[in-house]
């Protein structure tokens, strides 16, 4: 099962996103850079864009953000520093604006430290379009927590790539919501390159109606004693189709590395379809790599004491399913966002036009 | 083999099977012609429908690529396939040119000499008859039929040509096809309805005769309620100077029956064993696959499991052992077709000295079989650093009353066991050996005690030294 | 006068370029109980492994001598094949292997003597039947699903089938019912009975209500500060490691 195929694939060129996207008033520490992407500026971008270990991790639909992105932010931090503030970035397609093609660029320098989120929502019934790519390059003890928020409308459709580089004892933190779209795609790629490197990606996603969900999360080992960690949970309901690929991929060299993938999904309808393919590469001998996954029906017991306190079947059912997503839920740092989430999986949820 | 970063659509492709339409080509001057395969299907004395089958082969193996994905087969004379199958006289072997280090492991498992030949393909067919005397009265009296293929073309044809090659047909990939053409020796095994035959059966001598072993063929019919134990191979290394081994191996296990199904495979390191192998199972029924893959330079091997009846069940337990040398892509396939169909899947792999093992498995739940179960567990070992070891299953789940549970495990053997045994006055080496034999335990338990043993041998042998 | 059995001098050793044991004296003769006591933290697992070979505990100053011979450079099986053994703390599960098998094994490479199967299974039998143990557990992998209480029987199992001349036992009372911790100390008093000497290395004195230590040494930050008999462990029980650590420390 391919969600989509990139070779007869092609981006729309030349449309404006005209609205503000970059939400962030506080004032940023010294030497801090924080701006859209401009294509004739940003000389660290570019100076990282061009870097040789980039071009091995571009996969086929990278050139086409390269080529024709339309917003984006590049963002600095320079050694030592860390922003409190979460940097808040939110893109809202709608009639006028209905195609956000964004790179964004994210330096972090020795043992500096930030938050950003990225909202992704679009008006009801407008065909909206989304390709991205972030760029993360995170240096010696270096820790940047991405949380990624996929709510856009069942017309919309979303095309998300996401690459973190990490040196020394950095470490990349990944959450990522997946909600929204007719199609979903949601690719995140990180290289461990140092001695005891770090990255965890956590995730939730719930397919309903005919939606699509693509899910690619690759770990690769390359530094020494690395630690990375992937859980995922989904819910399928209705018609929808996903298909999950996680890659632990323990290159020579990745001494002592510890890798851990676990994928839990829970099957609501008859008519879902669940693809996943668990991988696990190993070039080295002296590291753990496990991965687990499981498929399945919501248990009938936890199911039955929840409806023989008085719950009909679609609310408890309900009820589980935000049991199983709330660990990750509550990873996300802030109330306001935890709360959206939990608002639009219930909306999803109870919704039944769905 | 060069391995880049879009592995999963090569992986894609395998699985699904896509028919490729472009066309081989093809060289009359070298290759596999019709004429050959005539020549071929005369000696044997076949009946038409046979020979045309055989020509109709030859055609889709003429017009199929090579696969894209998997193991590098380009230590194949694809080119020059006629040899394969056609070996010249010149080729013949004799037992001086028997590789020294399989004639050491000969020795070192105490085969005796004329045996020795015999696996070595160099001496006269190893009595099989003498041996098999007595059981096969026995299976007799039963109704058990336990022929060679050739025979049971000729005496059983109807059920031969009801069953051969429908689970495997000639189209699923080029060796296959290629199979269909010059398939050649095998086994026939047809156990009537409700008849338990206790003893194991064992394929182990039919494969001493020369010449078998490469391109043969296994057909296995467990009627209702019936069961049966086969045992295919053998633990000693296998040596053939043709090195390419395409057989085929179709299983049809009815209502209630049972059939186990243990593979010990030790080619030797220049072959590539490319088999396929294929079971369908019936209402209640089980197949348990047992598989041991030791041998060979490239292995590409998915025993594959169709459960097609209500409540039919499937057992797969796998080791793998890959050494300096090795690519061994090895897994198995499950496909859930019916309603309550389970499956278990437990595999393990071992890599050393430089050796790949691949685990690649595929589970798939079709619409309709609701309520069905199944647990995969997939662990390996890695002895050393040079070696590599990759875990690929891919599960397709298309519908929601199921119950499927996924574990897989990497890593080496871990220094506080090794530690703990050696303060329990063993050494190092022997430690090792003995959390290896751990390891793979859960396949030498559900061997005979000969084999068992064997096996055992076999990885003392392995790990003589090859592993600090 | 006794023969010494085992004498520790100066023991200096690094776990990861840290020195945990920080010069350490022992003397331990034939037929003597020693209890080594001690908080979290203070030595007693580092000590325990030490004696035993473990290739992560690095000796960086100091002898270990066993029956006259410096032992300090030998591995963990030619140690075993000394009559040194380690009842661990934390058990290694080994799967595929069953504890019948692994004894066995072990037995022919203590004694240097061939086991005979039927011979060795009567052992066996013996010993399980001493220590209370399901004849079950003779064909079950080594540790493998065993609770708590399982291991550290089947550590007391391997101890008398093995037959040292020193046994360690590292928090062997850890983790054990009222019922285990008897038979456990029973297991280890046969053992003693047979002029054999044992090391107990403890948290707390759970096993020395049954065993009647000559010495009870108190460990603390790497060094023995303090060696008396029982009052020394009744202290600890009564006061706690704290006013024990305030008065005896060499801080």
């Amino acid at each position: 099962m391919k969600i989509i195929d990139s070779e007869i694939y092609s981006l729309p060129k030349d449309i404006d996103y005209k609205k503000e996207y970059l939400k962030f008033e506080a004032a940023l520490p010294e030497g801090v850079i924080l701006e859209k992407i401009n294509k004739d500026k940003n000389e660290i971008a570019l100076d990282y864009l061009i870097a040789k270990e980039f071009e091995e991790a571009k996969d086929q639909l990278t050139p086409l953000v390269e080529e024709s992105y339309n917003t984006g932010v590049v963002f600095y931090l320079p050694k030592d520093v860390k922003v409190d503030q979460p940097i808040k970035i939110e893109f809202n397609m709608d009639d006028d604006n209905p195609v956000v093609i964004n790179q964004n660029i994210i330096v972090a320098d020795t043992a500096s430290e930030a938050t950003i989120i990225i909202d992704y929502t679009s008006s009801e019934g407008v065909e909206a379009f989304h390709q991205g790519i972030t760029k993360i390059f995170a240096k010696d003890k270096a820790k940047i927590n991405v949380i990624k928020i996929q709510r856009m409308d069942n017309k919309a459709k979303s095309s998300d790539t996401n690459i973190g580089f990490i040196k020394g004892q950095g470490q990349i933190n990944w959450i990522s919501v997946e909600l929204g779209s007719a199609i979903t795609v949601s690719h995140y790629s990180n290289y461990l390159e140092g001695e005891a490197s770090g990255s965890n990606l956590s995730s939730i996603y719930l397919g309903d109606g005919n939606r699509k969900i693509d899910l690619e999360y690759s770990m690769i080992h390359k530094g020494p004693r690395s630690i990375s960690n992937i859980e995922t949970k989904g819910v399928l309901m209705d018609e929808a189709e996903k298909i999950f690929k996680g890659n632990l991929d323990f290159k020579k060299g990745a001494r002592r590395s510890k890798g851990v993938e676990e994928e839990y999904v829970i099957l609501l309808d008859p008519t879902v379809k669940a693809d996943s393919i668990p991988a696990l590469l190993c070039h080295e001998d002296d590291v753990e790599g496990e991965h687990a996954a499981s498929a399945g029906q919501i248990n009938e017991s936890k199911l039955f004491y929840l409806m023989s306190r008085g719950l009909d079947e679609r609310k408890a059912k309900k009820l589980i399913v935000e049991a199983s997503f709330r660990p990750i839920i509550d990873k996300i740092p802030f109330e306001d966002y935890r709360q959206i989430v939990i608002d639009e999986v219930e909306r999803r949820f109870m919704d039944d036009k769905n | 083999m060069e391995r880049k970063k879009t592995y999963i659509e090569d992986i894609d492709r395998g699985i699904y099977d896509i028919k490729n339409e472009f066309t081989y080509k093809y060289k009359s001057d070298k290759g596999l012609t019709p004429k050959i395969i005539m020549e071929i299907s005369r000696e044997k004395d076949e009946p038409k429908w046979m020979t045309d089958f055989r020509l109709k082969s030859l055609k889709i193996y003429n017009s199929k690529p090579l696969p894209t994905w998997g193991a590098d087969l380009s230590g194949l004379d694809i080119d020059n396939i006629v040899t394969y199958v056609r070996p010249d006289a010149s080729m013949a072997s004799s037992w001086d040119e028997v590789p020294e280090d399989i004639k050491k492991t000969f020795e070192a498992l105490g085969i005796p000499q004329a045996e020795r030949e015999a696996l070595a393909g160099v001496g006269a067919q190893y009595d099989s008859e003498v041996v098999y005397h007595n059981v096969k009265e026995e299976l007799i009296e039963q109704g058990v039929i336990y022929t060679d293929m050739e025979t049971a073309l000729k005496e059983y044809e109807d059920i031969v040509r009801e069953h051969f090659m429908k689970l495997i047909p000639p189209h699923d990939h080029k060796f296959a096809a290629l199979h269909g053409a010059v398939w050649s020796g095998g086994s026939f095994v047809y156990v009537p309805e409700g008849v338990q035959v206790d003893i194991p059966l064992q394929s182990y001598f039919r494969l001493n005769a020369p010449g078998a072993g490469q391109f043969e063929h296994t057909l296995i019919i467990v009627e209702k309620g019936a069961s049966l134990h086969f045992i295919e191979g053998c633990s000693a290394p296998l040596y053939r100077v043709t090195n390419l081994h395409a057989g085929c191996v179709e299983l049809y296990v009815r209502e209630d029956a049972k059939l186990r199904y243990s593979t010990i495979e030790n080619w030797s390191r220049n072959m590539y064993n490319l088999n396929t192998k294929r079971a369908v199972v019936d209402k209640n029924g089980t197949i348990e696959w047992v598989s041991g893959s030791f041998g060979s330079k490239v292995t590409m091997l998915y025993p594959m499991s169709i459960l097609r009846g209500e409540g039919a069940r499937s057992e797969f337990t796998g080791i793998t052992f890959a050494s300096s040398g090795q690519y061994l892509d090895t897994g198995t396939k499950v496909l859930h077709a019916a309603p309550n169909t389970t499956s278990s899947i437990n595999s393990k792999s071992i890599s050393k000295n430089g050796g790949y093992a691949f685990y690649r498995g595929l589970l798939k739940v079709a619409p309709n079989a609701y309520g069905c179960k199944s647990t995969v567990s997939c662990e390996s070992l890695m002895l050393d650093n040079e070696s590599v070891s990759d875990t690929v299953p891919v599960i397709e789940l298309h519908n929601d009353d199921i119950d499927i549970g996924h574990e897989a495990k990497i890593g080496r053997i871990s220094d506080e066991a090794i530690f703990y045994l050696m303060s329990r006055g063993i050494d190092e080496e022997e430690a090792k050996a003995m959390i290896v034999r751990g390891f793979v335990e859960p396949i030498t338990k559900e061997l005979p005690l000969e084999y068992a043993v064997e096996l055992n041998n076999l990885i003392n042998i392995e790990l003589e030294g090859s592993i600090g | 006068m006794k023969k010494t059995l085992l004498e520790i001098k100066d023991l200096k050793v690094n776990v990861e370029e840290k020195e945990i044991i920080k010069g350490l004296n022992l003397q331990i003769h034939e037929g003597e109980i020693h209890i080594i006591m001690g908080p979290n933290g203070s030595g007693k697992s580092t000590l325990a492994y030490t004696l035993m070979g473990h290739p992560k505990y690095e000796i960086s100053d100091g002898e270990i001598i066993f029956e006259d011979e410096l032992i300090n450079d030998l591995r963990a099986d030619e140690r075993a094949k000394k009559g040194i053994f380690l009842s661990f703390q934390y058990p290694e599960e080994i799967p595929g292997v069953t504890v019948e098998e692994f004894l066995r094994t072990a037995k022919t490479s203590v004694t240097g003597k061939y086991q005979g199967i039927m011979a060795f299974k009567k052992l066996l039998k013996e010993k399980m039947e001493e220590l209370e143990m399901d004849e079950e557990y003779a064909t079950r992998y080594l540790n493998q699903g065993f609770s708590g209480g399982e291991k550290k029987k089947n550590e007391i199992l391997q101890m008398s089938i093995l037959d040292p001349k020193l046994a360690i036992l590292d928090e062997t009372d850890s983790g054990l019912d009222v019922d285990a911790i008897r038979i456990v100390a029973e297991g280890v008093k046969r053992v003693h009975d047979k002029d054999k000497s044992i090391l107990v290395i403890t948290h707390y004195n759970k096993l020395l209500d049954y065993l009647n230590p000559d010495y009870v040494h108190i460990l603390l930050d790497g060094k023995i500060v303090k060696t008396g008999g029982m009052e020394l462990a009744e202290e600890i029980d009564k006061r706690g490691y704290e006013h024990i650590r305030a008065k005896y420390s060499v801080h």
